[in-house]
């Protein structure tokens, strides 16, 4: 208990404003979090654009995939303005106008009402959980106080938490989506007045399970995945919307995202007013800030005929060898391939499969660059997939050198704005934290509910390695995944060198952190043991069981009651709902109707969700061949989706509860086939005999003007198949993370 | 045999000598001092043992390196052993993947080299002399060997007057400080050096655990070859002494193990070296030093407890041509001169630094600053002198081969060139992106290569102040540059750089082909972040002005401006001082002429010596690569068979 007496209550920095903090010397009395504490010396008002807002992410459950992507997307300046400025306020206020006027039944309902995949309250969040005194042989109690999970338990108990529930999609004018929800769980964030607290993204979870099957069950997902599933989403949702209001749309040009500085960007977010638009419905801010495009050069071995086709990205997947950099990555994915045997490449100047040479480079560089380092990859041996342990070392900032000769900009400078890390021994479970470089408060650890300051160099520690049998270090199984690379220019780096204080930071906190133990337990040798954040030992992690990530925050013994949602409430935009008894029996009935509703509710939507594709697709292309090769593809896609979703359950059920590479198949799930991740087309998966039968279908089908590699290139594969040379010469927008070569990750 | 027992006060003696073998898959080779407490401890776990070094002979084509002049064959593979955690220090299981506690920083293996008589280097007559780019750094006849020539013969190495008598011509730091005068008294004749005051193998410090010196050490070192190479290597919480030109190359000299301090880096002095005394500095990951006399087994330890600097060293280094003084690096981004006899005292850095008057006006805060000059008068206690550099990590640091300017690289992505004498910035260059992690000079001062966390390698010339060439071919980050002096000419230089890949580079520049890249970025259109350096000197005037004002208000006032180089301290500075970071395209890219994985671990080290290449990985390995045979007469002198090593260019 010495813990608690080191620091008095007294001295706790203000987590909620107003509400003053109980200054007796109750030894219950909330202890100073490190984030607290780091964010002791903050004065002045709490910033509007959300910058210095730092709210931990409750776990629903193996949700750390969502909640490590989403704290990334948040911290990304640009992309949390738009999300918040979109639609713009312009268009909202005549929206408000236009509604007022409108019939009842002139638009959709809202759906906020469904019934919920995600219970709320939900009572199996690990950090909700009810503790069971511990047994005999447990943990010290001095341990669990100290212990990421208790801690974790504390951040939520600590309060306040934002309870997701109801949607406000209704305000935004649009249908309810991902990405409402996404800008629901922003905006409640910032319309907070603390500063701190953790928010439940109940609705968002709820969404994102029913409209994707592959997220519905409690497994473990891939957090990259959700990444590419979550941008496409969002496009999709906003480009629905704008399409459903052309009224108020000045149609763009659907071929290049509009290229515009960060700057400008940034102002016109801030002035709540699009320069692009008049109406202020701008739908390319998600292509603006994270698509790129690259080009890939196949130079045909018989006739040395040198095609070139553009593709769009969101990402790109990289993959790994040992001891590498990601500049080595990188340059490794713009290398020449060798198109050979059964990755031949159709030529159209000499009318066949032939051997020929490829490769890939950059002629638009995204000013997010989101770097997934496929780290999980199917090896034959196992029959599965499996984690790649290989030391990659990133620096903290990047410069791309496989960039096209015409590509502008090509010396951009990056810096590393955020790091995925993925701890566990295998892709099938594990858990997902995000590290997170703020704007002025230094890099943050987000582990679901905890939001804890780390040290500059800490980022660095998850470069991987092979772990090293006998060595009783769990951090041996922590290793960066994704990670978010921002255009910067060599001037805000040097500004923010000069501020930058070297060692500074790790001194005061060392000594911050013997303070905080010190005396804590005079039978723990190692204090700097206690100074941890997270998550479960070492032998835990490698048997879990993937819907017990549950275990990350598990047993504590008096699990407090969440505080009553005090003064802090009331400006929050979504309306708390206080946990009830009577709620939870209210849950048990609505879960049974829940399940019947939610297939019918499935249905309509895919139904509802493909004819506005369609009409968006017609809309937008104005171009009746491209319409048919979408049909067709589509109709492609379907059988393939089909197909994929009887491989998939195999899959899962082959590697025992393997949600994840079981998902991949269905991923494209009531999509539009041009929409999604390029698939698993790689060797690898054939011989898997899952590989979507893509060894024996494709010699048979006519190829034009193909590059494929036989890779990721899902897309280009369904465009060939169609035989359609206008889709190529087109420059489609297609979205992809793109990756290649041999090594299948999860994508 | 008492060496061998823990000194350091703790409750178990026990796991250290332990006989037992216990191992995953390889034996290890029996502990070479039983002390005859076996540790029987718990299956699975308990403390590792402590083993002995182990040498292999792999053979085969993975092995060899080929390049123009022919094949490179791995000769020996000395694998150092790793010490087991001290007992105090036991390492527990830890459980939290994401544990935030920051243990001290650590590196992999590196090499201090010292031959006693080091035969001569290559041939004088392959570097100019007295080119008239040279000729402002005054760069004295022999190149980096400076120390070697007065003292070829053996008979008055043991002095190192006969040095300082042939330096006379060339300042060297603190020179016109009268209160940095040696004292008279001190024994300069013959062998009476100063000694450091502490035995460290009858040490009862905290800081040495233990220190194991060979049975035969008198020995082996009367027997020794004179032009025998011998090597310092830090390996975890040890130092080893290894004579590798001995038959025994294993057993080491002495092995010393330090508690839990981790020696980062280290130095022997070049001109006090002898027969029967070495002056040897470590730095420590704890921030401590320790000057090391290893053949009379004495040791005095400075900045104990950080009292000057608590930050840990990660470079040291003798000043050129100095008995006294060294320069240590701290990672919170000061360069620290140190006098080996002084006591430390608290330092506060001093007011009077003109530095940090009047040039502070408004501008960003300037990266360069005197803490303490080498111009004060107080010098009875350590540091000499203080430098802040950075505000980040300072990575390697690299004397001129005449003394006179020091290369400084940081996490910051700078080179700092520093006129070291005069305490001025001279030029800061900037890597394409990430950190600078080592540097190295040409023998004959004229480029300064860098290499960094985009796995790049590059060539710096002084002279023209540019950047002149990038070198393309690692894949991952660069840990280590040296020159190859044995296969560098006027025209030609051939330089090796080891990194994170585990790979070994070996690259050939000549001037002809940096002469091109001049040209072309010359004609190299402005970007909006990355510029090329020849823009017209208005516009980069206005597009650094901040920096350059600040940065050149330095020089303005560098003491003892009245130096003998006269290279436009006062007034307007010579040039530039921050240069803008060059485009890839406007670059020259020079590709590696042999690139070779030569490690399953990262490489931390490169030395080239007259016979052979030497690497040193994180784990351990010490490879020496034989030069090529068919060579032979390539190399400048073959008169002798002895395998004499020449610590050029390690």
């Amino acid at each position: 208990m010495s813990f608690f007496g080191k620091f008095k209550p007294g001295s706790t920095p203000s987590q909620s404003a107003g509400a003053a903090q109980a200054a007796k010397k109750d030894p219950n009395a909330p202890v100073p979090t490190h984030l607290e504490k780091h964010l002791v010396d903050v004065l002045g008002p709490i910033r509007p654009d959300g910058s210095d807002k730092f709210f931990g992410f409750e776990n629903y459950g193996s949700t750390c995939y969502c909640n490590s992507i989403i704290q990334c997307l948040y911290y990304s300046a640009p992309f949390r303005e738009n999300v918040l400025n979109f639609p713009s306020k312009p268009f909202l206020d005549a929206l408000a106008e236009e509604t007022a006027n409108l019939p009842p039944n002139g638009r959709p309902k809202p759906m906020g009402r469904s019934p919920s995949t995600t219970p709320y309250p939900n009572m199996n969040s690990p950090a909700r959980k009810q503790t069971q005194p511990t047994s005999p042989g447990g943990a010290k109690p001095e341990e669990s106080k100290d212990a990421p999970d208790a801690r974790k338990k504390l951040a939520l108990a600590a309060g306040p938490v934002l309870d997701m529930v109801n949607g406000d999609s209704y305000k935004y004018g649009m249908d309810e989506s991902l990405f409402t929800s996404l800008k629901d769980i922003f905006e409640a964030i910032i319309g907070h007045q603390s500063r701190i607290g953790v928010v439940s993204p109940h609705k968002f979870l709820e969404i994102l399970r029913r409209d994707n099957e592959m997220f519905r069950s409690a497994m473990h997902q891939d957090a990259h995945e959700f990444l590419n599933l979550l941008l496409n989403q969002v496009v999709d949702n906003v480009e629905l919307f704008s399409k459903q209001h052309p009224d108020v749309m000045i149609p763009q040009g659907n071929g290049g995202a509009p290229e515009k500085g960060l700057a400008a960007a940034m102002s016109s977010a801030v002035a709540g007013a699009h320069p692009v638009s008049a109406n202020g419905l701008d739908t390319h801010w998600v292509h603006d800030l994270f698509e790129g495009l690259l080009t890939s050069e196949t130079r045909c071995l018989t006739c040395e005929n040198t095609s070139q086709r553009d593709e769009a990205f969101l990402d790109l997947s990289v993959d790994l060898a040992a001891h590498t950099s990601v500049t080595s990555c990188l340059r490794k994915f713009s290398e020449e391939e060798m198109l050979c045997e059964r990755n031949k490449f159709h030529c159209d100047n000499c009318g066949g499969l032939q051997e020929a040479e490829k490769r890939m480079k950059i002629k638009r560089l995204p000013r997010i660059l989101a770097l997934h380092l496929k780290r999980f990859k199917y090896t034959e041996d196992l029959q599965r997939l499996q984690k790649l342990f290989h030391r990659v070392v990133y620096p903290f900032h990047l410069r791309l050198f496989n960039t096209t000769e015409d590509a502008e900009d090509s010396d951009r400078l990056y810096e590393l704005y955020a790091v995925v890390v993925h701890i566990g021994g295998g892709p099938y479970h594990g858990h997902y934290v995000s590290i997170i470089k703020t704007q002025d408060r230094g890099w943050l650890l987000f582990d679901d509910e905890l939001v804890e300051p780390v040290d500059k160099s800490y980022v660095l520690n998850f470069f991987g390695g092979e772990p090293i049998p006998g060595l009783q270090d769990a951090k041996q199984l922590a290793c960066a995944y994704v990670l978010f690379y921002q255009e910067t220019t060599l001037e805000a780096v040097l500004k923010e060198q000069e501020t930058e204080g070297g060692l500074h930071p790790v001194a005061s906190r060392v000594s911050d952190a013997e303070t905080f133990n010190g005396g804590l337990s005079p039978t723990k040798p190692d204090l700097r043991q206690t100074q941890t954040v997270t998550t479960p030992i070492l032998e835990r992690m490698e048997f879990m069981d993937p819907v017990a990530h549950a275990e990350t925050a598990p047993d504590n013994a008096a699990l407090p009651v969440r505080p009553p949602f005090t003064t802090a409430q009331p400006t929050a935009p979504m309306s708390p709902v206080l946990p009830g008894k009577s709620k939870k029996e209210l849950k048990a009935e609505e879960k049974q109707r829940k399940v019947a509703e939610k297939e019918r509710l499935k249905g309509e939507e895919a139904k509802r969700r493909e004819a506005s594709a369609r009409r968006v697709e017609a809309w937008k292309k104005q171009d009746e061949e491209l319409k048919r090769v979408m049909e067709e593809s589509k109709m492609t896609a379907a059988e393939e989706t089909k197909k994929r979703g009887n491989e998939g359950s195999a899959v899962s059920e082959k590697v025992g509860g393997g949600g994840a590479g079981g998902a991949l198949g269905r991923f494209r799930h009531g999509s539009m086939s041009l929409r999604g991740k390029p698939k698993l087309f790689g060797k690898d998966r054939d011989v898997s005999g899952s590989g979507n039968g893509n060894g024996e279908k494709l010699p048979a089908i006519p190829q034009r003007q193909a590059t494929v590699s036989g890779v990721h290139e899902g897309v280009a594969r369904e465009r060939e198949r169609n035989g359609d040379p206008a889709v190529e010469e087109k420059k489609v927008k297609n979205r992809f993370s793109l990756g290649r070569k041999k090594s299948q990750g999860l994508t | 045999m008492n060496g061998h027992l823990e000194l350091h006060d703790h409750a178990e003696d026990g796991p250290e000598g332990n006989l037992q073998e216990r191992c995953c898959n390889v034996l290890p080779p029996p502990p070479r001092y039983p002390n005859g407490n076996l540790y029987t401890g718990m299956p699975g776990g308990g403390p590792l043992l402590e083993t002995n070094n182990t040498l292999e002979h792999p053979t085969g084509p993975e092995y060899q390196l080929v390049v123009g002049e022919g094949t490179y064959v791995l000769r020996d593979d000395l694998h150092l052993a790793t010490p087991p955690p001290h007992p105090s220090d036991a390492p527990q299981p830890n459980n939290n993947p994401l544990a935030t506690n920051m243990g001290l920083p650590t590196v992999g293996t590196k090499l201090s080299s010292a031959t006693i008589t080091p035969r001569k280097p290559p041939s004088h007559g392959l570097f100019r002399i007295a080119t008239a780019q040279s000729a402002r750094s005054n760069i004295p006849p022999s190149i980096q060997e400076e120390a070697q020539s007065p003292r070829s013969d053996a008979g008055s190495i043991t002095n190192g007057f006969g040095s300082a008598s042939y330096y006379n011509h060339t300042p060297t730091f603190g020179d016109s400080n009268d209160a940095l005068r040696p004292a008279p008294a001190k024994g300069n004749k013959k062998d009476q050096r100063a000694k450091p005051k502490n035995n460290i193998v009858k040490s009862n410090s905290s800081f040495v655990s233990r220190v194991i010196p060979h049975e035969a050490l008198q020995k082996r070192l009367a027997e020794r070859s004179l032009d025998g190479l011998m090597m310092f290597a830090n390996v975890n919480r040890a130092l080893v002494w290894l004579d590798l030109t001995s038959e025994t190359k294993t057993e080491n000299l002495t092995k010393v193990l330090f508690t839990k301090a981790h020696a980062l880096c280290h130095d022997i002095n070049e001109i006090t070296k002898s027969s029967t005394h070495l002056d040897m500095i470590l730095g420590f990951n704890t921030s401590d030093i320790i000057w090391y006399e290893p053949i009379s087994q004495k040791y005095a330890r400075l900045n104990k407890n950080g009292m000057i600097n608590s930050s840990p060293v990660s470079s040291i280094h003798w000043l050129p041509n100095k008995e006294n003084l060294f320069l240590a690096a701290h990672m919170d981004g000061s360069l620290v001169v140190y006098d080996k006899e002084k006591e430390d005292a608290e330092f506060i850095p001093e007011e009077a630094s003109p530095t940090e008057n009047g040039h502070e006006n408004g501008t960003p805060k300037n990266k360069f600053r005197i803490k303490k000059s080498v111009q004060s008068k107080i010098q009875k206690t350590n540091p000499v002198a203080a430098y802040s550099v950075s505000n980040m990590k300072i990575n390697d640091v690299a004397f001129s081969p005449d003394g006179q300017l020091l290369a400084v690289v940081c996490d910051d992505g700078c080179l700092t060139i520093i006129d070291f004498l005069h305490e001025h910035v001279r030029d800061i260059y900037r890597a394409y992106y990430g950190g600078m992690l080592c540097v190295t000079w040409s023998p004959d001062g004229r480029y300064v290569l860098t290499g960094g966390q985009d796995d790049l390698v590059s060539i710096w010339s002084l002279v023209d102040q540019a950047l002149v060439a990038r070198c393309v071919g690692h894949h991952s980050w660069v840990t280590d540059i040296k020159f190859d002096p044995w296969r560098c000419d006027e025209r030609n230089y051939r330089f090796g750089s080891v990194g994170e890949d585990g790979r070994l580079l070996l690259w050939d520049f000549s001037v002809g082909i940096l002469g091109r890249p001049k040209a072309m970025s010359m004609s190299v259109r402005n970007r909006a972040s990355v510029t090329s350096h020849h823009v017209p000197a208005s516009n980069r005037k206005e597009s650094h002005s901040t920096m350059m004002g600040r940065l050149r208000s330095n020089s303005d006032r560098a003491p003892g401006s009245a130096d003998a180089n006269g290279d436009g301290v006062d007034g307007e500075p010579q040039a530039e001082m921050v240069h803008a970071v060059d485009s890839m395209r406007s670059t020259a890219v020079l590709p590696p002429v042999m690139s070779k994985i030569v490690d399953e671990h990262p490489l931390s080290w490169l030395g080239f010596a007259e016979h052979c290449i030497i690497t040193a990985c994180k784990d351990g390995h010490v490879r020496e690569w034989d030069r090529p045979k068919e060579g032979a007469e390539e190399t400048v002198e073959e008169r002798r068979t002895s395998k004499s090593l020449s610590p050029t260019g390690l």
